[in-house]
C-alpha cells in the first residue's frame, strides 16, 4: 500500500503550495541549499575563532532540534488526530473509511513527515555543503559524512519526540520516569568516564570518527524508538463523552479585564482540555531549550562572561515566540465564521493568550539565571528574552496572520522574517555582551512590535480567512 | 416591501471556476426563502458571500441594509448563520459553546435561553459533553441553537434538515414556519425539494453558478406545477444547452 504514502506526500505539498503558490514553496529547499553553500565559505573564517569541532556540534544540535520541533508539531498522537484532522478532511482522517488499520495510517503519516521534511530541510543543506566542499578544501567524503550524520541527528530528534509523545499519551508518570532515566543515565555516564556528554550523541560521534559499527547502532536505536512508538500508538481517545462541569462562565468573569474575554476563555479551555498546554510545553518548549542549553554550555568558554545567559535568553525568546503557533495551529477560522468576529479580533485574542503564556519563558529564563549563578542579571535577561519573543511574534503575525506554521515555508515570508528578526538578534546580542544592563533597552522593541501588530490586523482583515 | 437581502450582479470565481455567476437576488422581509440547485451549483458560496464569510469577486450584497463586503462583521452581528459544515469548537461543552456565543454576541440571560433550547431540541442530556464527542445530529442541534438564540431578524441556513431524524425534521420545519410568521426572515439552501415546496414562500434555482429562476412558490402551484418536477426539467434542460 504505497499509494497512501504517495497521496499523503502530495497532500502535504498541496497544503503548503496552495497557501502561497507552488513556486514560492518549491524555492524553499533551494534557499536552504543556498544558505548551506554560502555558509560553507564562512567555515574557514569561523575556524579562527571557534574550533572546527564546535561548528559541527552547533550544526548537529540545530538539526537535532529541528527534528524535535517537526516531531513536536506533528506527532502529538491523539491530539493531532483529533484537533488537526478532526475537522479538515485530510487523508490521515478520511483514510479511516478505507479498509486500513489506524496504526498503518499513522505509520504512513509519520514516514511521510520524515521523508517530506528530510527533503525540505536536511537534504538541501547537505547538498549545499557537498557542492561547496571542493572550493573550501574539504574532502568530499567528509561532506558526504556530514549529510549522513545531519540526517541521523534530525531523525534522532524526530524519533525521540515521537517516542516520548506516544508514551506521554499513554501515561504521564511513565514519561517522567523515562526522561529521568535518560538524564541520570547520560549524566552518570559522562561523570564516570569524564568525557564531554555531547560526545555520547551518536551522530556526532559518528561524524568525528566514522565506524560501521556505530552506524549500525545508530540505525538500530532509531528503528527501535520508531517501532515502539508505532506499537504504543493508540488511536482511540480514552473514555469518550466525558462530562465536564461548566468552566466557561467562571473563566469569562476572571478574564473580564482582557479585551476579548470570551475568546481568551475559549482558548484557555482549548489548550487545557486538549492537553496541548502541558504537551506543547514539554515537546515544543522545554525539550528543545534543554537541548540548546546543553549544547550551548559546552561552548561557554568562547563567549564573554554572562554572554551565555543572554544568548540563552534570546534563544528562549525566539522559541517562546513559536507559542503563537500553539494557539493558532489547531484552530481554524471555521467556528468563528458564523459569529461577528473579525480576523483582526481573532489575532488580538490569540496574541492575548500568547501573552499569558509568556509567563512560562519568563519563569524559565529566571530559573536558568539563578541556576547558572547569575541571578544578578535575572531582570535584564528576562526583559531581553520576553521583548524578543514579543517582537518575533509581531513579525510572525504581520507576515502570516493566523497560519504561522504553514506560511513559514513561503520563501518570501521566511526571508523577510529572518532579516527582521536577525537584525534585532544581532543588535541586542552585541548590546547585552557590551554591558548586561544595556539589555534592558530591549523594552524599546515594544514600539516596532506595536506597529507590526497594528499592520497585521489591517492586512489580514482585507483577505478571505483561509480554511486551514 | 422591504428587502432583507439584495444581491446585485453578485459573482465569485475561484481560480478559473465560476462558482457564482452575476446573480441578482432579492428576498423580502417575512419570507422563508429556499435556494435550490444541484451539487456544486454555488449555494454555499452564495450564503458565504451574503454573510461576509467570503468576499465576492464582483457585484454587491446588502443584507438588512448592511453592505456585506464593507462590513462583514456588522452583517454577522445581525443575522444567524448555520454553515454547511457544522463545526462547534471541539473542546467546549455544548452549554459552554452557547455561553461563548452569547458572550461574543452580547446576549443577556443565556442560561434560561439555553435551557429552553436544550429542552426544545431534546438534547439536555448532552449539555455537559464536549462538542467533539457529540453525534452529528446533536452537533447540528447545537448549531441550530446558536443561530437562533439571539432571535435574529434574518437566519441563513445551509441545509437545515441534514442529519436530523424524522421527528426533529418535523419539529424544525414547524419552527421555521412559525418563525417567519413573527415577521422575521429565513434563507435556506436545500436539496429536499418536497420540503421546499411545503414550507417556502419564495425560491430560486441556481445551476453552475447562474440563476435559472426566482419567484414565489405560489406562482408555480397556481399553474398546477410542482416544485420537484419543475426543478428537474429546468436543470436538465440547462444541462443540455
Ligand atoms: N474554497 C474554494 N476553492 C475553490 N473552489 C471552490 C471553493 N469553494 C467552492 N468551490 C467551487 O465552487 C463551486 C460551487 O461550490 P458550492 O460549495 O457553492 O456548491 P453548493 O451548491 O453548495 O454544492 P452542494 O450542494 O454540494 O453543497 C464548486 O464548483 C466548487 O468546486
Ligand atoms: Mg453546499
Amino acid at each position: 500500500m504505497f499509494e497512501l504514502f504517495i497521496a499523503m506526500v502530495k497532500e502535504e505539498w498541496r497544503v503548503h503550495s496552495t497557501m502561497f503558490g507552488s513556486l514560492s514553496f518549491a524555492l524553499f529547499p533551494f534557499m536552504i541549499f543556498g544558505i548551506a553553500f554560502m555558509g560553507a565559505f564562512l567555515v574557514p573564517l569561523m575556524h579562527t575563532t571557534l574550533p572546527a569541532g564546535n561548528i559541527t556540534l552547533i550544526i548537529h544540535a540545530n538539526y537535532l532540534m529541528l527534528g524535535i520541533m517537526v516531531g513536536g508539531f506533528g506527532l502529538l498522537g491523539n491530539e493531532v488526530m483529533n484537533r488537526r484532522f478532526g475537522q479538515a478532511s485530510l487523508l490521515a482522517y478520511s483514510a479511516r473509511s478505507l479498509p486500513l488499520s489506524e496504526k498503518f495510517i499513522f505509520f504512513n503519516f509519520v514516514v511521510k513527515d520524515t521523508v517530506y521534511y528530510f527533503f525540505l530541510w536536511v537534504f538541501p543543506f547537505g547538498l549545499g555543503y557537498i557542492l561547496a566542499s571542493p572550493f573550501i578544501g574539504v574532502p568530499l567524503s567528509s561532506a558526504l559524512l556530514l549529510l549522513l550524520t545531519l540526517a541521523l541527528a534530525f531523525l534522532f530528534g524526530l524519533c525521540a519526540v515521537f517516542f516520548l509523545s506516544t508514551i506521554y499519551a499513554r501515561s504521564r508518570p511513565l514519561l517522567w520516569a523515562v526522561l529521568a532515566a535518560l538524564v541520570i543515565g547520560w549524566g552518570g555516564l559522562a561523570a564516570i568516564t569524564h568525557t564531554n556528554p555531547a560526545l555520547f550523541f551518536l551522530p556526532l560521534l559518528l561524524n568525528s570518527a566514522f565506524s560501521w559499527g556505530n552506524l549500525v547502532i545508530s540505525c538500530a536505536v532509531l528503528v527501535l524508538l520508531f517501532a515502539i512508538a508505532i506499537l504504543l500508538f493508540n488511536p482511540e481517545s480514552v473514555g469518550s463523552e466525558k462530562i465536564y462541569r461548566d468552566s466557561f462562565a467562571p473563566l469569562l468573569k476572571r478574564f473580564s479585564f482582557l479585551p476579548n474575554p470570551p475568546l481568551a476563555a475559549k482558548d484557555t479551555l482549548d489548550l487545557y482540555r486538549s492537553g496541548s498546554m502541558i504537551g506543547q510545553t514539554i515537546f515544543s518548549f522545554i525539550l528543545p531549550l534543554a537541548v540548546i542549553w546543553f549544547f550551548l554550555s559546552l561552548l561557554g568558554p568562547f563567549f564573554p562572561p554572562h554572554g551565555l545567559l543572554f544568548i540563552f535568553a534570546i534563544t528562549t525568546g525566539i522559541i517562546a515566540s513559536t507559542m503563537y503557533t500553539w494557539v493558532t495551529m489547531f484552530d481554524s477560522f471555521g467556528p468563528y465564521a458564523c459569529l461577528p468576529v473579525a480576523v483582526s479580533t481573532l489575532i488580538s485574542s490569540k496574541l492575548t493568550t500568547f501573552s499569558i503564556l509568556q509567563v512560562i519563558p519568563a519563569v524559565f529564563i529566571a530559573i536558568v539565571a539563578i541556576l547558572s549563578g547569575e541571578a544578578v542579571y535575572l531582570v535584564p535577561a528576562v526583559v531581553l528574552g520576553i521583548s524578543v519573543s514579543f517582537y518575533a511574534v509581531g513579525v510572525m503575525a504581520w507576515l502570516c496572520g493566523l497560519s504561522p506554521n504553514v506560511l513559514v515555508y513561503d520563501v518570501k515570508v521566511l526571508f523577510v522574517y529572518l532579516i527582521l528578526v536577525g537584525i534585532v538578534l544581532t543588535v541586542f546580542t552585541s548590546v547585552a555582551f557590551a554591558n548586561p544592563y544595556f539589555a534592558l533597552s530591549a523594552v524599546l522593541l515594544a514600539i516596532p512590535t506595536w506597529l507590526l501588530v497594528r499592520k497585521a490586523k489591517i492586512r489580514w482583515d482585507a483577505v478571505d480567512p483561509a480554511g486551514f | 416591501m422591504t428587502m432583507v437581502i439584495e444581491a446585485r450582479d453578485l459573482s465569485k470565481t475561484y481560480g478559473d471556476v465560476q462558482a457564482v455567476n452575476h446573480v441578482n437576488l432579492m428576498v423580502e422581509k417575512g419570507a422563508l426563502f429556499g435556494l435550490l440547485g444541484p451539487n456544486g451549483s454555488g449555494k454555499t458560496t452564495m450564503i458565504k458571500m451574503l454573510t461576509g464569510q467570503t468576499r465576492p469577486t464582483g457585484g454587491t450584497a446588502t443584507v438588512l441594509g448592511v453592505d456585506a463586503v464593507l462590513d462583514p462583521v456588522g452583517v454577522r452581528a445581525r443575522v444567524g448563520i448555520i454553515p454547511e459544515q457544522e463545526t462547534p469548537p471541539s473542546f467546549l461543552t455544548a452549554q459552554e459553546y452557547l455561553e461563548f456565543v452569547a458572550a461574543v454576541r452580547k446576549i443577556p440571560g443565556i442560561e434560561a435561553k439555553a435551557d429552553w433550547w436544550f429542552e426544545f431540541l431534546d438534547f439536555a442530556d448532552k449539555k455537559h459533553v464536549l462538542c467533539k464527542d457529540l453525534s452529528r445530529g446533536t452537533r447540528q442541534k447545537l448549531m441550530f441553537t446558536q443561530a437562533f438564540i439571539h432571535e435574529p431578524e434574518l437566519a441563513l441556513i445551509d441545509e437545515p434538515l441534514i442529519n436530523f431524524d424524522p421527528i426533529m425534521q418535523d419539529l424544525v420545519k414547524d419552527y421555521l414556519v412559525a418563525y417567519v410568521k413573527k415577521g422575521k426572515t429565513i434563507f435556506i439552501s436545500t436539496h429536499i425539494l418536497e420540503v421546499a415546496e411545503e414550507i417556502c414562500s419564495g425560491f430560486a434555482i441556481l445551476h453552475k453558478g447562474s440563476l435559472l429562476h426566482t419567484g414565489p412558490v405560489a406562482e408555480l402551484t397556481a399553474r398546477g406545477e410542482h416544485l420537484p418536477s419543475y426543478f428537474l426539467s429546468l436543470v436538465r434542460k440547462d444541462r443540455h444547452v
